[in-house]
Parts: structure tokens; C-alpha cells; sequence
């Protein structure tokens, strides 16, 4: 060492002994503090976790008014819970559940207002009821089938009950996604509760004679027309004058395009013969092509599974399809259900065809949330009429309560499914402002607090009922999403301006092309099995069945 | 003498406290403890998932096809020989590429305007860059308001300003669709420009300018030979990022035509996401984001050895 480096060694070492004297940040002290900030960082995680979970499970019971038909109908969810009667569903899954207080269950939900079920009423309900505590996990449509998917695969145990469409059932059923329930419901299920279900939604959750779910949401297709527009005697008179014919609502697809056609003639710009929600990757397109096209005798696949879109229903559909469109309120290929709900609830259209909750929102009952706030007051409430789609309405998916196959406390997720489902319950939650769930019980149906929910609940409800009762259900099969994207694409396509013919083919193309890659032999199983469902087709409804509920 | 002195200074302060055989061990491998955490996570984070996606392009790992079984090309087969991917690569490149144009120009037409002081140019510039800050969900859901009929301002004005009706579908008909999604990137976007650009100009030396001007030389020509070879470094980054920015287009797609007509507006990036998150064929789909990412390096790697070719040495 020469002395220059011996000056730099000396220097170097009195700064570190006057540092270390200072009682100045060593490497040891920097190791140390570094170490106990990771680990307060990998702790923070789960404090953070129960912390959110403390939060959530603290919200409050919402009830409504007492004396409201909906308050009436929460309190008798709770009296059936508490006191029974003891052979009931939702009596015998809250005194079992009481067994597992403390348990906090993970549930699926779709995002927004789906979850404030099990958020506001259902949630804390259960909590009240018997100790356990919920956790919604809020999910778009898709992840609900995909983080399913993805958590079963990671064994990550991380939902106990999975809100999924009923077209997911075979795939989850068959990759172990989910549980069936049979055993459950033998053990603690009332089986007039299984009856009670209207028989279209009945079977939609038994998949190779197994239960995997019960069935939670019926989204049946119905007509809402203006009453006003077809019983003004003008425009009866102008009608009959040139049709020779009564304004009444439209029995099928092309008198449907004429009427519209007609009162758009008569009345716009103030008001046009109809709306739909047809643009792309809004579900009305895939919907209303599946429901037109089976009550014009089009048939989905062949006997070789080869795709049955090709034919000469398939192209009356589109152009039934294309001269509704023309018919309809300018901006038509634009509108989403909720845009098309905002031009019906503002009078500017006479008749649409949408889930169960357009009856809701046209009466202003929906409204009455703050929740829901985002959809416009109606300026035509009192002045809607119901009727069945023309020819057979699309049950447009639904939901199905399912119990994961991964879950840590499958016994009680089960029973919070039979309780939420139960007729009482599922009551109260299908008159929820807010929620989307849509009547699916013949209780439902012919439930008087239903009926007196607004002026015209009863008809709305015996029109729900009729509607189910000539239902088709959408396929229920792996690869429905390819299928019904295949759709969506071929429409919107036409919509601006492709050759009706050259699309469905483009379709069909894609169609077999999916059958292909998930195998043919598989895909004609599972449409097999999906053809023995009553609404599997026009020829097999739940009337043509002899099962027609009358109320 | 001095060691002395420190010597006797640290014996006064006591022995050094024992170190045990972690301390040591941690004293020796100080450096890789540093560097150990951004290492891991960088493996947890990036190279794990990269090299599991390779992984997954070439198995079965689809949602509805059950096991993992090695599948050798198909599934970049299935993306090669799939018109919907070809053509949204297409699109991709042409509407990315007129995006980012139209906001070059405007973004310089801004910039060259805001370099001069004048009263009020700050508030005309925070305004100018609110979009940036904006969601690009948000700006779709505002321009389909905008655009969308039947309640969207726009064929209104536009019939009250030409005296006949106009009845145009923005988010429906061809070429309204892309110009509705190429004015939604430009509206939020050319900002970004803009803010790069001005930084850029007043960069320029202004003495250039006060010479040019005593020799004569007019604005057209001051732009031409002071401020173009001045800016342009700046204007090579200012496309570069933004080109690399545009290719990913999607979320403005996702809001205001949900790809369609049929599939008119599948971009890459919307077109991985519908074979990814709505087929749940996620090996396609992942071999679809190596075959774009391909695609992209390589436009990377252009515009990259260009800028660097523009850096004074």
C-alpha cells in the first residue's frame, strides 16, 4: 500500500467509525430495517384482507317499508328462516347453517346491480340468521366462467358458490368445476320446493341425470307495447283501413315488421313502431336471431352436427330481422339493452321485446332505488301492455346458483344456496328494485305481494308465466360462446349491408369449425342431451309438453 | 499516528458487537441481498409469466377442452390461417397509423402556436392536456354519447348546420365507424404530442432565430432549416411512443362498437381479448400475443435504431 491509498483507507475508515459512532444506518441496521418492512409489507396483505372482509360484512340489513308489499315479503323471508314451517327449505337450511356460524362464504356475482342482493338483503340476512359471513366477489359475465375456471385449475379454493349461466353447466359440470347436490338435497331440501320451479327453468341445472345448481333468474324474452298507441281509435281505424286487419299485438315476425312499419309511419318522429338492442356484443343480436330463427322451423345442427344455419329459415329470420330494423327508431344498430330501455321509457318507441326487468322499469317501480338511478324516470307508466314474443320468446341465459367443487365449506355454501332459493326468499329477492333477478317460481307467479307491487303486476306476471310456458332455452353446450359470437357477428354484419346468405354461411362456417375443434362425436352428446329439455326447440316447448302452468 | 488515534477512538467505544454467522454471511453477499428483491420480483413478474405463456401456446389450454396436451404449431395455425386475425392486423397497422398522424400534425400546429407567451396561455394549455388524464373507457363512453343515435348531439348540429337532415351512423356505418374511433385517439392523444412537441421547440436556441432573422430568412424558412432539424429527435420520440401506444388500441373499440360490424373493428389487440376472455381459447389466444409481439419488436427495433441514429454523438 502506498501512501496515497493508505491516505484513502484512513479517511474511508474514520468517516465509517465516525458514521457508526453517530449511530448512523449500517449494512447490518439497513439488512434489519429492510427485513422488517418486507415482513410488515407481506403481513399487511391479510390484515388488509380481514379488514375488507370486516367491512363488508358489516353492512346493514336493508328493508323496506313494513307495509310495503316488498316489506311484507322480506318479512315473511325472515319469519319463514326463523319459525318455519320446519319441513320448509329455507327453515331447515338456516337451522342446519347455525352449525357453521362464523364460516365466510365467497360467492360469484355479477358486477353492479346483481350484487347488491347479496350485498344489501340476502347477505346480511343470512348473517343475522345464522352467523356466517359473506363475501361477494363481483365479477363481469365472462370471468364468471373463466375465474371459475382458473381458480378450480389453481386449487386455489377461493369461491364457494359460483353464480354461472346455465349454458356453462356440462362444461363446469364435466371438468370438475363444480359439485353436484344431490346428496344435499336429499339430506335437507322440502322436494315440493323442487316442484315449485316453473317447469321450463326446472331442469335447466340436471346435466346427466345429476342436480349442479338451482336455478335462480328467469330472463325470459316478453313483448311490452304501448296500450295507449294500439287502442287509440285513430289509429285502429288507419290500421284496419289498410290492413284489413285489428291493431293488436303482433302474433308473428312479419306482422311484428308491419305493425312497427306502420306506426312509424303514423307517428314519427314523436314515436317509432319499435327498438331492439342490436349492437354488437350487446346479447340481443345472438338472442333474437336464436328465438326468430327456431320459431321459423330452423333447425341448429344436423344430424352430423354439421350447422343448420344455411337454410331458407335462416335467411327469412334475417330479413324479418332487416325490415324490423328498417321500421325501428333511427339508430336502431346502435342501441344497447339499456339505451333501448331509455328510448322506450321516454315513449319514443311503441313496442320492444327485453328481459323481465322492462315491465319493472316501464311501471317505475325500478326507479324507486337510488341504485338504478342511471335508467330515466318512465314517462309511460299505466300505459304499457305485456304479450307474449311472437312465436316462442328466448329464455336469454338466466343464472344458476352452483356449489364449487373446491370449496373449504361445501356443506354450508349449499345450505345458503337452498335458503336463497327458496321460495320465500328468492321472493323477496326477485322484488327487489334494484336486482336484476327476474320471477322463475310458480310461487312467484302467483304471488298476491308480487301482484300489488304496481297497478299492472299481476298481468306482467301471468304474461312472465306465458311466456316460459312456449319458451326455447338458449343451447346449452360447450362452445355456446363461440356459437353465439359467430351470431352477433353475422347480424351486426347484415345490419350494414353484407348478403344475408354469404353471412350465415360465414356463420355456419365458424359453427362447424367449433363443433370440429371440440370434437364432433363430444358435441352431438351434449346436444343430444340438450334437446330432451322441454324449450330445447318450437317442437318441445313446456305447452307443446303438456306442462303449461296456468295460474 | 493517526492509526493510533483511531484505534485508541474505537477501543473507547467498546468492542464491535459479536456478529453471528447469518450477520457474517449477509455481510459477504451485501450486494446480491440488494439486488435480490427487484431480481426475484422481476422473475415472478415478467420472466415467469413470459415463459409460461410460451409454455401455453404450444398445449391445449382451453377452458372447454379438457387436459393440457402438447399441440405442437396449431395453435399459432389457427391464428395464421384465421381472416378475422389477419384482419385485424391489418386494421391495427391502418388505423394506428392514421391516429398517430392526424396527431402529429395537429400537435405540432399546437405546439408551434402555445410557444409564444400570450395572455391566457396557460390556461388554454392545462385545458389543452385534460385529456391525457382521462380514461380512454371514459373517452369512448363520452364520444358514444356524443355519436350514438338516437340520442347523440352530433346529426343535429350537424343538420342544423348544413340545412339538411343528416342521418349518419357513426359507430355503425362505413367510414363513419372508423372516423368516430380515429377522432376519439386523436381528441385524447394529440395533447401527448403536443406537450412533447413544445418541449421540444423551446429547446431550440433562440439566438438562431434572432440571426435568421437579420439575415432575412422568412418563418416558412426559419421552420424549414432552424426548427424541423432541431425538433426532429423530439418528433421521432413523440411518434414512437405514440405508435407503440396506438397499436394496443382497444378499450375506445371495446366501448363504442364493440368490434363490429361483424368485424369490422377487430383490432389485434380487441381480437386476442375476444379469443382469450369471450372463446376462452386462451392458448390461441396466447400464441396470437407472440405472433404480435413479433410484429410489434419489429417496428420497435425500426423506429429504436432511427432514434438512436438521431442523438448527437
Amino acid at each position: 500500500m502506498n501512501d496515497h491509498d493508505k491516505r484513502d483507507f484512513q479517511a474511508g475508515l474514520e468517516a465509517e467509525v465516525d458514521a457508526f459512532m453517530r449511530g448512523e444506518t449500517t449494512r447490518r441496521t439497513f439488512i434489519t430495517r429492510f427485513g422488517q418492512m418486507t415482513g410488515m409489507l407481506a403481513a399487511s396483505g391479510p390484515i388488509l384482507g380481514m379488514m375488507t372482509d370486516w367491512a363488508l360484512a358489516q353492512q346493514k340489513l336493508e328493508l323496506a317499508d313494513a307495509a310495503s308489499p316488498l316489506g311484507q315479503a322480506q318479512a315473511a323471508a325472515m319469519k319463514a328462516s326463523m319459525e318455519g314451517p320446519a319441513d320448509g327449505s329455507a327453515f331447515r337450511a338456516a337451522e342446519a347453517a347455525k352449525a357453521h356460524s362464523g364460516v365466510t362464504l365467497n360467492m360469484t356475482y355479477e358486477a353492479g346491480l346483481q350484487a347488491l342482493d347479496p350485498r344489501n338483503f340476502s347477505g346480511p340476512m343470512w348473517e343475522q340468521l345464522t352467523g356466517m359471513k359473506s363475501n361477494v366477489v363481483e365479477l363481469s359475465n365472462p370471468d364468471q366462467y373463466s375465474k371459475a375456471v382458473a381458480e378450480h385449475i389453481a386449487g386455489s379454493g377461493a369461491y364457494d358458490v359460483l353464480d354461472i349461466s346455465p349454458a356453462w353447466t356440462p362444461s363446469l359440470a364435466d371438468g370438475g368445476v363444480i359439485a353436484p347436490l344431490d346428496d344435499y338435497i336429499a339430506k335437507y331440501m322440502n322436494p315440493a320446493d323442487l316442484e315449485d320451479y316453473h317447469p321450463l327453468y326446472k331442469a335447466l341445472p340436471t346435466y346427466k341425470g345429476k342436480i349442479w345448481g338451482f336455478f335462480d333468474d328467469g330472463d325470459i324474452f316478453a313483448l311490452y307495447y304501448r296500450k295507449d298507441i294500439f287502442e287509440d281509435p285513430k289509429m285502429v281505424e288507419a290500421y284496419q283501413a289498410k290492413f284489413n286487419a285489428k291493431l293488436a299485438p303482433p302474433k308473428t315476425w312479419e306482422e311484428y315488421a308491419q305493425i312497427a312499419q306502420f306506426i312509424t309511419d303514423q307517428m314519427a318522429p314523436n314515436v317509432y313502431g319499435a327498438g331492439h338492442f342490436r349492437k354488437a356484443g350487446s346479447p340481443g343480436n345472438q338472442f333474437d336471431f336464436l328465438q326468430q330463427y327456431r320459431a321459423n322451423g330452423g333447425k341448429l345442427f344436423g344430424d352430423d352436427m354439421k350447422a343448420g344455419l344455411v337454410s331458407d329459415a335462416g335467411v327469412k329470420t334475417l330479413q324479418n330481422m332487416i325490415a324490423a330494423n328498417a321500421a325501428s327508431i333511427p339508430g336502431n344498430n346502435e342501441l344497447d339493452a339499456v339505451s333501448l330501455w331509455a328510448a322506450f321509457l321516454t315513449g319514443k318507441v311503441a313496442m320492444i321485446y327485453s328481459w323481465p326487468p322492462s315491465g319493472r322499469m316501464a311501471a317505475n317501480y325500478s326507479q324507486s332505488a337510488t341504485a338504478i338511478n342511471f335508467i330515466p324516470q318512465s314517462q309511460i307508466a299505466g300505459k304499457v301492455g305485456y304479450a307474449v314474443v311472437p312465436g316462442n320468446p328466448e329464455h336469454a341465459t338466466g343464472y344458476n346458483k352452483a356449489l364449487s367443487a373446491d370449496s373449504a365449506n361445501p356443506e354450508a355454501a349449499y345450505l345458503f344456496m337452498q335458503w336463497a332459493c327458496s321460495p320465500p326468499v328468492s321472493l323477496a329477492r326477485c322484488m327487489l328494485p334494484y336486482a336484476l333477478r327476474d320471477p322463475y317460481r310458480i310461487s312467484h307467479f302467483k304471488s298476491e305481494l308480487y301482484g300489488a307491487l304496481f297497478p299492472s303486476a299481476k298481468e306482467y306476471l301471468s304474461n312472465l308465466n306465458n311466456s316460459a310456458n312456449v319458451g326455447l332455452l338458449d343451447p346449452i353446450m360447450p362452445g355456446a360462446q363461440d356459437y353465439f359470437l359467430s351470431i352477433d357477428r353475422m347480424c351486426t354484419a347484415v345490419w350494414a349491408g353484407a348478403d344475408p346468405k354469404a353471412s350465415l354461411e360465414t356463420a355456419a362456417a365458424e359453427w362447424n369449425e367449433t363443433t370440429d375443434r371440440l370434437g364432433v362425436d363430444s358435441q352431438k352428446a351434449f346436444y343430444t342431451e340438450f334437446l330432451k329439455l322441454p324449450g330445447a326447440t318450437a317442437d318441445n316447448t313446456v305447452e307443446k309438453l303438456g306442462m303449461a302452468v296456468t295460474l | 499516528m493517526q492509526h493510533t488515534a483511531t484505534i485508541s477512538r474505537m477501543k473507547a467505544a467498546g468492542a464491535p458487537p459479536r456478529l453471528s454467522g447469518f450477520a457474517q454471511w449477509a455481510d459477504r453477499h451485501f450486494k446480491w441481498l440488494l439486488v435480490a428483491p427487484a431480481v426475484l420480483l422481476i422473475l415472478a413478474l415478467s420472466v415467469y409469466p413470459l415463459l409460461f405463456s410460451l409454455v401455453v401456446s404450444f398445449i391445449n389450454y382451453d377452458f372447454q377442452v379438457p387436459g393440457h396436451a402438447f399441440v405442437g404449431l396449431k395453435n399459432f395455425e389457427r391464428v395464421v390461417f384465421d381472416p378475422v386475425a389477419r384482419w385485424s392486423l391489418l386494421l391495427t397497422a391502418w388505423l394506428s397509423g392514421i391516429s398517430v398522424a392526424i396527431e402529429f400534425v395537429l400537435g405540432l400546429l399546437v405546439a408551434l402556436t402555445m410557444v409564444r407567451n400570450f395572455p391566457g396561455r396557460g390556461v388554454i394549455m392545462s385545458i389543452l392536456i385534460v385529456p391525457l388524464f382521462i380514461s380512454p373507457v371514459i373517452v369512448g363512453q363520452a364520444w358514444t354519447l356524443l355519436l350514438q343515435r338516437p340520442f347523440g348531439p352530433t346529426n343535429y348540429i350537424l343538420t342544423q348546420l348544413l340545412g339538411q337532415e343528416v342521418t349518419i351512423g357513426w359507430m355503425t356505418e362505413s367510414p363513419w365507424l372508423y372516423a368516430s374511433l380515429i377522432i376519439a385517439d386523436v381528441w385524447q392523444w394529440t395533447p401527448f404530442m403536443f406537450v412533447i412537441l413544445l418541449a421540444g421547440l423551446t429547446a431550440v436556441p433562440p439566438n438562431l432565430y434572432e440571426a435568421a432573422e437579420l439575415d432575412g430568412v422568412n418563418a416558412w424558412q426559419a421552420f424549414w432549416a432552424i426548427t424541423l432539424p432541431h425538433l426532429a429527435p423530439m418528433m421521432l420520440l413523440a411518434l414512437t411512443f405514440r405508435l407503440l401506444d396506438a397499436i394496443r388500441m382497444f378499450d375506445t373499440i371495446f366501448i363504442m362498437t364493440g368490434g363490429g360490424p361483424g368485424t369490422r373493428t377487430y383490432t389485434a389487440s380487441y381480437y386476442l381479448y375476444t379469443v382469450g376472455f369471450t372463446q376462452f381459447h386462451l392458448s390461441q389466444a396466447t400464441a396470437g400475443s407472440w405472433l404480435f409481439l413479433i410484429f410489434t419488436a419489429l417496428v420497435v427495433m425500426l423506429l429504436v435504431r432511427r432514434l438512436l441514429k438521431t442523438e448527437p454523438v
